[in-house]
């Protein structure tokens, strides 16, 4: 299993922790990474579509060129990834255009067979439940989890849970329960984190985290995991100002999803950086130190 | 076929609810429409409801049934017998006004009106005015909304925030913004972008996954920040966060967050810079503050800023 590897910006910007947590996690598990360096950001929903659909053409193209489908560990860039190679294989000759416009000049050319998956999905679709099961070194009992997939990881369902996928709308949950954690159901698990409406309306942005990872405390979630590390942006970093705005404390630590399948996998809890979390991990670090 | 119905009940200006609960023997094939019209017509004239076209067409008849959204009109009662007695509510977060009729003004129209909803035309000498094919069919199928207002009940935004305009609205923003006959091109777009409007949007799609008409109200949404993009936003702070991070991607191919941090914030704006502090702080204790502007560019920086050229030209 080889894949070309697209990090995005914020595993190696504000959430630095994720970067080298989802290499390791990757070699465990046998899983080949070929980094692409020569590519950009995505867009990420803030760049118009006519600029993000060549640049992300331009990163199919090297990947597609290397023979290796895109392992991403972001769900908004899974989701923009997504979205645009839609637009880009249902229409060829929007892709031609493309091409020959933006791509050309280069050398390049996107013919429209790229494969992007998050790691979420590489966990079920191509190491497979069984698999994962089998390698779980430390069956993380006792340990209470809510999921939080990211709005772009589910949504629009027709192009990220198409017929044969549905089962990717519940992959989170079932990883939960695979890793021997206990399973915290939570309404807002599919729900906007809040992190697209930081700069547009910060007191909206900061009530849907603060109602999400409440939601989550109430129900007696010890953890949150989430495989978008912007939404860990908002969930994490701006937890203690959510908490501000609602006036109660939360204090609900929030992991990225390699972390979370590390700690299972017997890696310790620093070796996977949750000590670079704003919200304190201490109850997982004591949790998972009880296990052996 | 027995079921029993248990209904929202609330006379105006009382703040306590009650349920109603009501056994009913209906045919196999009732729709909740027709239960609810034979409790009014046989058990209780008071009890109120909405409904108009009883074909799932004009969404008046929305409400929650066990939980789910939906018209009651086209919702089969066999489909709801999981539970022992069928709960009708009022959707989520919706001022009611007597039972389970709610104030619709509230919940979209008036939202709908600050968008001066109506085009007004170009002066043409022969008195037409055509629109190419493409645009027309794009435009006939935002056209196509019908106001259910399903899309307001999935949105994410709206229960933390009920002044947000909401995809319904901002989808007519849409129509009128989108269609070239209008007079004052921009006008719409400008409007879409006052306070509560478009910027406020978290484009998570649950507006497209509610839509029964498959008009993609936040592709709509994201059609207009795009229109934007290119003509010109005029939401300050918005404008500044999109500058800096189209800025950032074209000069090194990628984001550079603690930039566009200072940046939406604004050079000049002290109060606003002082607030990132704490957070930037907490970061670089933790070990995770990236440093504005000591940001590398990635290698092939420069291909992007050519799609970043190129883009610009195509757009002029
Ligand atoms: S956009 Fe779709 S869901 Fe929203 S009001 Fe119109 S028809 Fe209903």
């Amino acid at each position: 299993m080889k894949y070309a590897l697209y990090t995005g910006c914020v595993s190696k910007g504000g959430c630095p922790e994720l970067y080298p947590a989802s290499l390791m996690v990757a070699d465990r598990l046998g899983i080949e990474l070929e980094e692409l360096h020569d590519v950009g950001c995505t867009g990420a929903g803030v760049l118009p579509q006519g600029l993000s659909d060549p640049i992300n053409a331009r990163t199919f193209a090297k990947a597609e060129a290397m023979g290796m489908p895109i392992m991403t560990i972001c769900s908004t860039c899974q989701g923009v990834m997504t979205q645009a190679n839609h637009r880009l294989t249902e229409d060829p000759e929007y892709r031609e255009e493309i091409n020959r416009k933006y791509l050309a000049d280069e050398g390049l050319e996107y013919k429209g067979t790229a494969e992007i998956k998050h790691l979420l999905w590489v966990l079920f679709e191509d190491i497979g439940a069984e698999k994962l099961q089998a390698m779980v070194q430390k069956p993380l009992a006792g340990l209470a989890v809510s999921p939080f997939y990211g709005c772009y990881l589910r949504r629009p369902p027709e192009v990220m849970t198409p017929p044969g996928f549905e089962k990717r709308a519940t992959y989170l949950d079932d990883l939960i329960k695979l890793m021997g954690a206990e399973f915290i159901d939570i309404a807002g698990k599919g729900k906007c984190c809040g992190f697209p409406v930081l700069t547009a309306n910060e007191e909206n942005s900061l009530a849907m985290a603060a109602k999400h990872t409440g939601e989550a405390k109430e129900k007696g979630a010890d953890v949150m995991v989430t495989p978008c590390p912007l939404c860990h942006l908002n969930l994490d970093g701006n937890q203690p100002n959510a908490e501000k705005q609602v006036g109660k404390e939360i204090n609900l630590p929030i992991l990225h999803l390699p972390q979370f399948v590390g700690l299972a996998l017997g890696m310790t809890p620093s070796e996977l950086g949750l000590g670079k979390h704003i919200v304190s991990t201490k109850v997982v670090n004591a949790k998972v130190e009880m296990l052996s | 076929m027995e079921v029993t119905f248990n209904a929202y009940r609330r006379e105006p200006g009382e703040a306590e609810y009650r349920r109603g609960v009501y056994k009913l023997d209906l045919p196999e094939d009732a729709t909740i429409m027709d239960g609810m019209l034979k409790i009014r017509d046989e058990e209780d004239p008071n009890f109120a409801f909405r409904g108009s076209c009883l074909r799932g067409y004009c969404g008046d008849c929305m409400m929650s049934i066990n939980g789910k959204n939906t018209f009651a009109c086209t919702a089969k009662v066999a489909n709801f017998m999981n539970r022992p007695e069928i709960a009708l509510r009022p959707i989520r977060m919706v001022p009611v006004i007597k039972d389970l009729v709610f104030d619709w003004d509230a919940f979209m129209w008036n939202k709908i009106k600050v968008l001066n909803p109506w085009i007004e035309p170009q002066e043409s000498t022969d008195g037409v005015r055509t629109v190419p094919d493409k645009v027309m069919a794009d435009l006939r199928n935002a056209m196509s909304c019908y106001y259910c207002g399903l899309c307001d009940e999935g949105c994410t935004v709206l229960p933390v925030d009920m002044k947000f305009l909401g995809p319904a609205a901002l989808t007519k923003a849409y129509r009128l913004a989108a269609d070239p006959r209008d007079k004052n091109p921009g006008e719409h777009l400008k409007m879409a972008q006052q306070a509560e409007g478009i910027w406020d949007c978290v484009h998570c799609y649950e507006a497209s996954e509610h839509c029964p008409r498959n008009i993609g109200p936040t592709e709509r949404i994201v059609q207009l920040r795009d229109m934007a993009f290119e003509k010109g936003i005029t939401n300050e702070r918005v404008a500044r966060h999109h500058t800096s991070f189209a800025a950032s991607v074209k000069a090194s191919g990628w984001l550079d967050e603690a930039r566009l941090a200072i940046e939406s914030e604004g050079l000049t704006n002290i109060s606003g810079l002082m607030k990132l502090l704490p957070i930037a702080a907490r970061a670089a204790i933790k070990g995770k503050a990236p440093i504005p502007y000591l940001h590398h560019k990635r290698p092939g920086a420069k291909r992007i800023t050519e799609i970043f050229e190129k883009g610009d030209e195509r757009g002029k």
